[in-house]
């Protein structure tokens, strides 16, 4: 703790991307980005689509090489797929050939982890703190969108990550559902002490689940503004709260009015 | 959930074998009833009758027939899947292999059979290269068609991983591609035997294809039919044991039965 300001659990620091084309010549997608987030944060990233949060979230889990700049994540840099690192994607993306529990230890197959049976062991823990004991030897195709969600956020904390990363993981589900989902993540963020980096369309629930909200804008795309969310407790009901509603409508300005006529 | 699907299952080979019973006795009653001679159509019951008086003959050239093709089936399988993956992965291969291979498939290969019987002589080489070279091709195809429409999430989410090309494909892209495999193989095992026959026709002096040419230079219309009899029931056969495979194998996948193109 002691030289813990000094060092921040994951630096980004000038990361830029900038794509070649044969057809549109040079594409900036993310002009040189700076920021800080600190272990056990919840931060979300929101902000219009080409706003360069998706290319962000690439370059942090390690499939993308920075143009400039590098990710530190615990004083060390991400320079590709890492296993401090967990991403979770828009849709669960279980092999459905696997039954639920081979699908959680995927991984410990893939980086051939050791001891494996500590880790298999692992897998049974975490699928029954996300909800699923039981389900162990069932098939994806016999669980609901939630459940297979769980299930591939059970895959991604079961080799020590770190930072989980998520892409839009509740977009596809309906909204019961994701309200569902949004507090069990919440509670598995707070057992599982990790740090997340959400990006979502969805405003209310970026405010509702975080620390901070990193608004983005497009056209090039950048970091517009980075909001702490100071709320207290968390939690559905948190939507009655006029603070809640202070910080929904000031990121919706935000992102309604362009600056410099950037928009066409 | 298992005695279900057993009994649905059940209740699927009862119907199939009423519908031929069926079928064999109208077959029966209309050669009968309107007195068709026999070396034109012969009633199932002189088939039937033939089958058993020579059961040993048809043992004999059965097995010839069909050693060729299980050894043209299961080559063409391998090198279909080692193709199919190589021009699927390697954009070179792709580039260099394709035209040759899609000029080839259009070909109709299995008019080369003289040709073959003179490469390669009367013996099981002949029918097992000609029956490879027919059966190669719907394995091949469906095996590239497979690998094209692999998830690209799931390769990310192996990549995300640190996986490695070797790891993306047996884990991912090998069981993924499986449903199209099967689709292949399928039609490879028909145009396997069905080569075999047809090299057997052109030049041999075993096999059921040599029989049946025998037969019906003979005028043994029976005898013909017997060897049809023989052979379709080879192909009920192998058309189940696939089944059987393919349940075990894919309970997973979405009805893809309909998947896979012949040619």
């Amino acid at each position: 703790m002691a030289d813990g300001d000094s060092e921040a659990f994951l630096s980004i620091r000038e990361v830029s991307k900038t794509y070649r084309t044969l057809s549109k010549g040079t594409t900036v997608a993310l002009t040189p980005s700076s920021f800080d987030i600190g272990a056990h944060e919840f931060v979300s990233i929101v902000g219009p689509s080409g706003c360069g949060k998706s290319t962000l979230l690439n370059i942090l889990a390690g499939l993308l090489a920075p143009t400039t700049g590098e990710v530190v994540l615990e004083s060390r840099p991400i320079t590709g797929p890492d296993d401090r690192v967990g991403l979770v994607f828009q849709r669960p993306v279980l092999l459905p050939w696997r039954k639920v529990i081979d699908n959680v230890t995927l991984p410990i197959e893939v980086k051939k982890l050791r001891p494996k049976q500590a880790y298999v062991d692992k897998a049974y823990q975490l699928l029954e703190m996300v909800g699923l004991k039981g389900f162990e030897n069932a098939y994806p195709s016999e669980l609901s969108g939630g459940m297979q969600q769980r299930a591939s956020i059970a895959r991604t904390l079961v080799y020590d990550s770190r930072l989980l990363l998520m892409d839009e993981p509740f977009a596809a589900l309906d909204a019961m559902t994701r309200d569902e989902m949004n507090v069990e993540l919440l509670r598995i963020w707070r057992a599982q002490k990790m740090t997340i980096v959400f990006v979502t369309h969805n405003i209310p629930e970026a405010v509702m689940l975080s620390t901070k909200v990193i608004v983005m804008s497009a056209r090039p795309g950048r970091v517009r503004e980075i909001i702490p969310v100071e709320l207290g407790e968390r939690g559905l009901d948190l939507t009655g709260n006029p603070e809640f509603g202070r910080i929904v409508s000031h990121i919706r300005g935000l992102l309604d009015q362009p600056e410099r006529g950037a928009q066409p | 959930m298992n005695s279900l699907i057993t009994r649905e299952r059940l209740g699927d080979v009862l119907f199939a074998l009423g519908s031929i019973a069926v079928t064999l006795l109208l077959w029966e009653g209309i050669v009968r009833y309107f007195q068709i001679p026999a070396f034109l159509v012969p009633p199932p019951s002189d088939v039937a009758r033939a089958l058993m008086r020579n059961a040993d003959l048809y043992r004999v050239h059965l097995g010839y027939t069909l050693l060729a093709t299980v050894i043209a089936f299961f080559v063409a399988l391998v090198l279909g899947i080692a193709m199919g993956t190589l021009t699927a992965e390697v954009r070179l291969v792709e580039r260099t292999f394709s035209p040759i291979l899609i000029a080839l498939q259009s070909a109709p290969r299995i008019a080369l059979a003289p040709m073959v019987i003179v490469w390669f002589g009367f013996g099981i080489t002949s029918k097992v290269v000609l029956g490879v070279f027919t059966a190669f091709f719907p394995v091949f195809l469906n095996v590239s068609h497979g690998l094209a429409a692999i998830d690209r999430e799931q390769v990310r989410l192996m990549q995300s991983l640190g996986a490695s090309p070797l790891q993306i494909f047996f884990k991912i892209k090998l069981p993924a591609s499986l449903p199209f495999i099967f689709a292949g193989a399928n039609i490879a095992l028909i145009f396997a035997m069905l080569s075999v026959i047809v090299a057997e026709f052109v030049g041999s002096n075993r096999g059921m294809g040599y029989l049946i040419v025998n037969q019906s230079n003979q005028l043994d219309t029976t005898g013909v039919f017997a060897s049809v009899t023989v052979l379709a029931g080879v192909g009920l056969v192998f058309h189940y044991t696939l089944q059987a495979v393919r349940r075990r194998l894919l309970f997973w996948a979405t009805d893809s039965e309909s998947l896979g193109s012949g040619l």
